[in-house]
């Protein structure tokens, strides 16, 4: 009885508020609304792009449905290798990611938990290191791996890849790793563990929720990496998906409907993800950008 | 702090794989390029050591230089007078918004796509209406075909185009990170600043900002940073042109040693970007534990 008055009085409450807060309300929603559409509508006007035919996209009527869907356009953009470039992008990021998340945990833990001289030093290179612009160690880079030869390769785009998303990761992983208790360490060392097994069977699993961040962030920047795949990449079955829709995209500039099909299949497998884990990403983007 | 004690082994092995590739690939680099800043080299013939002229040449005698660098510190510029409008969103959609959520991701759905797909989205945008461009056919449609343009193309309007690209994909980004911020204040420190008196964007001014100027210094740098990179972008969309009316520090960097084939130069291009990269981010955080100290 009680309870169900007091809900009443606050209902009274928030309506009267509301009517008295209605026009700024209502233009609060209207700029929210407009930024809304600024936002999506040119990624929906790709979608609509994509599937009208030339014609239609050249008479002007950027507003209307398309008559018929052009999935033709979906088939002349997958002939050119999509789902080549799909799935070495799939192998660049996942190998990237697992090899950043394994030596970034360790490297971490090494810096947040072990008693050395040199942790703090270690740590400030790192941290340096995040400043620095990939774009500068472009042509040096491709001098040191053409003498190497391991220019266009695979390898010469996953070790840059690697070595970026580090600072991050270990900037992260050690700030959660240095809140962990030292009681859990004592006792597992007290039970006969060595520094290995605690690391793989302690700190590991419970590092799980800052190692999704990381994953996340080095998925993101990775997946939508261009210039560098761009630079050192150069034979067709080894190029990128950002890098082959650009290559596509460039190739067939009078094939407007297949373009935009080119553009919406690029931005599909990020955008199902995001779809799937919108808050996690968004968390995660968030924390790499406390960075700074 | 750091209670494990650890052979030097266990730490060799935890440490020196990150650490190798890190420096092999981060640091080295930079130093081969302070180094081949100072050569005469096309990147793959003999080179000649010419000392400090490359670096000379660059600050007085390049007519795309400068301009470059003021391009880029209006990026800057641009990126970071968007912020007070993000923090504006962010503070209406704290305030008006029940379940702000689903507005806060859609705002954030640009920052997850790739730079090839945002870039070649709005350089379809920005085509003549006769190839299809949506923005000409916009202003055909309303009655301001004077308006139109080719917007890419024409020198005095393509830089402001690619800034307003960046601007449109960053907005959510910023968005996000300020409405994070202002949700965790609590609600107790409103509460009470209510009973006060202070309602509404004066408890904003009051509050909301001060606490929030640790996450407005992550925003900054992240223009900032941000916009001294910024690169993939107009190579996608531009690649410098129309006749270096979109040329950036590191466009003109690119565009120096991989189409006119002078690598010394470019790298001496690169030396001058990363000595900024430091030095900005140094101010940045000298200026704002300046502004924390005053306001805690």
């Amino acid at each position: 009885m009680n309870t169900s008055t007091a809900v009443a009085l606050n209902k009274q409450v928030a309506a009267t508020r509301r009517k008295r807060f209605s026009v700024t309300k209502a233009i609060v929603f209207l700029v929210l609304g407009i930024l809304f559409v600024t936002q999506v509508y040119p990624l929906l006007w790709l979608l609509l792009y994509s599937l009208k035919s030339n014609e239609e996209i050249l008479s002007g009527s950027f507003f209307a449905l398309p008559q018929s869907p052009q999935w033709g356009n979906y088939s002349s953009a997958l002939e050119g290798n999509y789902f080549r470039y799909l799935l070495n992008s799939i192998f660049v990021t996942s190998v990237t990611m697992i090899t950043v998340i394994i030596l970034s945990s360790l490297c971490a833990y090494a810096i947040s938990r072990f008693r050395w001289r040199f942790g703090g030093a270690v740590m400030v290179v790192f941290l340096i290191g995040m400043m620095i612009p990939m774009q500068a160690t472009l042509l040096p880079l491709m001098i040191i791996f053409k003498n190497m030869h391991i220019l266009n390769t695979h390898l010469s785009i996953i070790l840059p890849y690697v070595a970026f998303s580090m600072p991050i990761a270990i900037f992260i992983l050690s700030g959660f790793m240095k809140t962990i208790p030292h009681e859990i360490e004592e006792s597992a060392v007290v039970d006969g563990a060595g520094i290995g097994r605690i690391f793989s069977s302690i700190i590991l699993p419970i590092s799980v929720p800052p190692v999704m961040t990381v994953c996340i962030l080095t998925f993101i920047n990775i997946w939508n990496e261009y210039i560098l795949a761009a630079t050192f990449i150069s034979s067709e079955k080894l190029k990128t998906l950002p890098f082959g829709v650009n290559s596509f995209v460039s190739q067939y500039s009078v094939n407007y409907g297949a373009i935009g099909a080119f553009l919406v299949l690029g931005a599909l497998p990020v955008i199902i993800i995001y779809f799937l884990l919108a808050d996690k990403i968004t968390q995660g983007m968030v924390a790499g950008a406390v960075k700074g | 702090m750091n209670v494990l004690k650890v052979s030097r082994w266990t730490i060799a092995a935890f440490v020196l794989p990150c650490l190798i590739i890190y420096i092999g690939i981060v640091f080295v680099p930079i130093l081969v390029s302070m180094y081949s800043g100072m050569l005469d080299w096309n990147g793959i013939g003999e080179s000649t050591f010419v000392g400090l002229a490359n670096f000379k040449k660059l600050l007085f005698h390049d007519s795309v230089f400068w301009p470059s660098v003021r391009r880029t510190l209006m990026f800057a510029v641009f990126s970071m007078a968007e912020i007070p409008i993000a923090l504006l969103v962010a503070i209406l959609l704290k305030r008006y918004v029940r379940k702000p959520n689903f507005l806060v991701s859609s705002y954030f759905l640009p920052v997850i796509l790739s730079v090839v797909v945002v870039g070649q989205l709005w350089k379809t945008i920005y085509n003549p209406a006769s190839m299809g461009g949506m923005l000409n056919q916009i202003l055909d449609a309303v009655g301001l075909h004077s308006w139109g343009r080719a917007w890419l193309t024409d020198p005095s309007v393509a830089m402001y185009s690619l800034y307003f690209v960046a601007l449109w994909q960053y907005l959510g980004y910023h968005t996000l990170i300020q409405f994070t911020g202002i949700s965790n204040v609590p609600d107790d420190v409103y509460e009470a600043a209510r009973i006060d008196g202070a309602e509404g964007f004066k408890a904003d001014w009051h509050i909301t900002f001060p606490l929030i100027v640790p996450i407005f210094k992550i925003s900054i740098v992240l223009a900032f940073i941000g916009s001294l990179q910024a690169f993939d972008m107009i190579m996608v969309m531009t690649g410098g042109g129309p006749a270096h009316a979109t040329d950036v520090i590191s466009t003109h960097m690119y565009n120096m040693s991989f189409t006119s084939m002078k690598y010394g130069y470019g790298s001496s291009i690169a030396a001058f970007l990363v000595v900024l990269c430091l030095a900005a981010t140094f101010c940045i955080n000298f200026i704002f534990n300046k502004l924390e100290k005053r306001y805690s």
